[in-house]
């Protein structure tokens, strides 16, 4: 008798979200299976790579990190076509400029410069506000607003701060990124808050990407967890695609400030490890894991 | 199921603020309102009693039994504290508690057997809580085998199995339903308590009673013979006296996987179905979970 593996089917199905207008529409997510288990059924949408821009030039970042940007850092328009030259599925663009920890510059510049981009660019653009809760209210708004009709995948939203920004991302017709600081009951609690007047098929889980070595097990138990819950067990208000913003963090860490061949290997690994965990986007800084991700992605390695 | 009135206790600010101005009327005040709710043992929490542990522990003891007849429940990790308490008490009353850690067996334990009185007996060991079902179990058989030898009944023994808050850990929550399922048979005659509000620690406070209250449910169909509890929750108080049936069998139905019609039931009902799947692990918590 002919052997068959036995093969799990699931109740639960990530809600498939839609990002960028027209021809630059791009689906996230949307599998009923776990991640990468080819072999249990389809996975429709790929996992998608995103790399990151900032709208000001930036600061404290190694020769090596800046080098396959180096005549683009002063224009985030050219940095994130460049993006797209360099192979990657869409832009993370992120308003540094805006933090009050910094340039403070004020939220309608920030969000004329995301309209540039938007409307140059030919994918779908992530926008991450100024990661200060406060200021992300005002900054996140106007970018809705100066962009309505974009659908922007706009963020963060956070327990302090989703009901005035989901508010302008659902007049305006984004989606949004809902993160939580890595503990799952209260990204569950977020999510059951957004679903009351945000439509599920918007929305993107940012668990909170830790580098390895500083806390990635965290994210990727929980980042894990949430696929089982809303793939295995049906549990809808866990059914979104996970974004794993990793970048920055890798970037951080003391390892990859020393040298570029140990940056490359954290950013690399933490990407893969996440990518394994279930995450849906993976936003990067280096082209070159970018494109060992795009290899492990396409079965190349 | 046996009620022990959790509401003197040494962490809220009153209680302490009372027993350091040696004032008995906030004491008195809780035991009296405990006592008219229906409680059956007043707990005396002392925490760790570090200063006057003797003379505190008296007076306190005393000062309950100066406005009611109810046995009282003497909680502290102190053995001195412990021992003064059990002295003065009128009623036959509850050690609580002893577990497996080495201190207690040497100190605590041989208490319960001196003052000939009931005993909580938890599943601690000095290595801190048991992980999983099978290492509670463990470590509950060797310390009651040693209560044995001190001889110390089965049916002096209220077993703790340690409940865990549901915000923290919710499998451990529902591990605890079963351990208690399986004790009877394990260990014929022990009773068991639990210290039901844990539960709850850490969930914003207006939500804290549906999960104290569905829990209690949960935990007494598994035979669970008595819990610390707030007996100033007048429907915990209703629910454990069996004027509730409808939702106790609501909360049996969820238990044993029934399908419910949820659009059916009034809000309140439907509030304990999903409190339930909570405390069972079915469905993931939230501070939220009420809402979806």
């Amino acid at each position: 008798m002919e052997y068959k593996a036995p093969l799990e089917t699931y109740s639960g199905k990530v809600a498939e979200v839609v990002i960028g207008k027209g021809e630059k529409a791009m689906k996230i997510g949307g599998e009923s299976v776990l991640p990468l288990h080819l072999f249990e059924g389809t996975i429709q949408n790929r996992p998608r790579l995103a790399l990151e821009v900032f709208d000001i030039e930036p600061q404290g970042w190694s020769e090596w990190e800046l080098k396959p940007y180096k005549d683009v850092v002063s224009d985030p328009v050219a940095w994130a076509k460049k993006c797209l030259e360099l192979g990657a599925d869409l832009v993370c663009l992120r308003l540094v400029s805006a933090d009050p920890a910094g340039k403070n510059a004020p939220a309608d510049k920030a969000a004329s410069v995301v309209k540039q981009v938007a409307s140059t660019i030919k994918s779908p653009l992530i926008v991450y506000g100024s990661g200060d809760g406060t200021k992300d209210i005002e900054v996140l708004a106007k970018v809705a607003e100066a962009c309505a009709g974009e659908n922007l995948l706009l963020g963060p939203l956070a327990k302090e701060n989703y009901e005035p920004i989901s508010k302008a991302a659902l007049d305006h017709g984004h989606c949004i990124i809902a993160q939580s600081p890595l503990d799952i009951n209260l990204e569950k609690e977020l999510n059951v808050k957004l679903l009351k007047s945000f439509p599920r098929e918007r929305i993107v889980i940012d668990p909170l990407s830790s580098a390895l070595g500083y806390g990635m097990e965290y994210s990727f138990t929980i980042t894990e967890r949430t696929k089982h819950i809303g793939v295995m067990f049906g549990d809808n208000t866990m059914q979104m695609p996970i974004i794993a913003d990793l970048g920055s963090e890798c970037a951080r860490t003391k390892q990859a400030k020393e040298n570029e061949k140990q940056g490359l290997l954290w950013e690399s690994i933490t990407a893969l490890s996440l990518l394994l965990a279930g995450a849906n986007i993976l936003v990067l800084r280096l082209p070159e894991s970018l494109k060992l991700m795009k290899e492990v992605i396409e079965g190349k390695i | 199921m046996v009620l022990i009135g959790e509401s003197i206790h040494i962490i809220s600010k009153d209680v302490n603020d009372a027993v350091k101005e040696r004032n008995p009327k906030v004491i008195q005040d809780l035991a009296k309102a405990q006592t008219d709710a229906k409680a059956d043992y007043i707990d005396l929490n002392l925490g760790p009693a570090k200063r006057d542990p003797e003379e505190v522990t008296q007076w306190l003891v005393n000062t309950i039994q100066g406005v009611t007849d109810l046995p009282i429940s003497v909680d502290t990790l102190n053995p001195v504290a412990m021992e003064a308490g059990l002295k003065v008490c009128k009623k036959r009353p509850l050690l609580n508690s002893a577990s497996g850690r080495t201190d207690s067996k040497e100190l605590m334990l041989p208490l319960a057997k001196k003052y000939n009185t009931n005993v909580v007996i938890s599943v601690l060991t000095d290595k801190g809580c048991p992980p999983d079902i099978d290492s509670r179990i463990e470590s509950i058989m060797e310390t009651i085998a040693l209560a044995n030898e001190l001889g110390i009944p089965n049916e002096d023994i209220w077993v703790d199995p340690i409940i865990l808050p549901v915000s923290a850990d919710q499998k451990q929550v529902a591990d605890a339903v079963e351990f208690i399922g399986m004790l009877g048979d394990l260990m014929p005659g022990v009773k068991s308590t639990v210290g039901l509000s844990n539960v709850s620690n850490g969930t914003p406070e207006q939500l804290r009673g549906i999960l104290n209250r569905t829990y209690m449910i949960m935990l007494g169909r598994r035979g669970l013979y008595s819990a610390i509890a707030d007996v100033l929750d007048e429907e915990l108080v209703k629910l454990n006296k069996g004027e509730l049936p409808k939702i106790v069998d609501l909360i049996y139905k969820t238990m044993d996987g029934e399908a419910i019609k949820m659009a059916s039931l009034p809000q309140k009902e439907q509030d304990y179905v999903k409190t339930t799947r909570v405390l069972m692990g079915e469905t993931l918590y939230s501070h939220a979970w009420l809402e979806s």
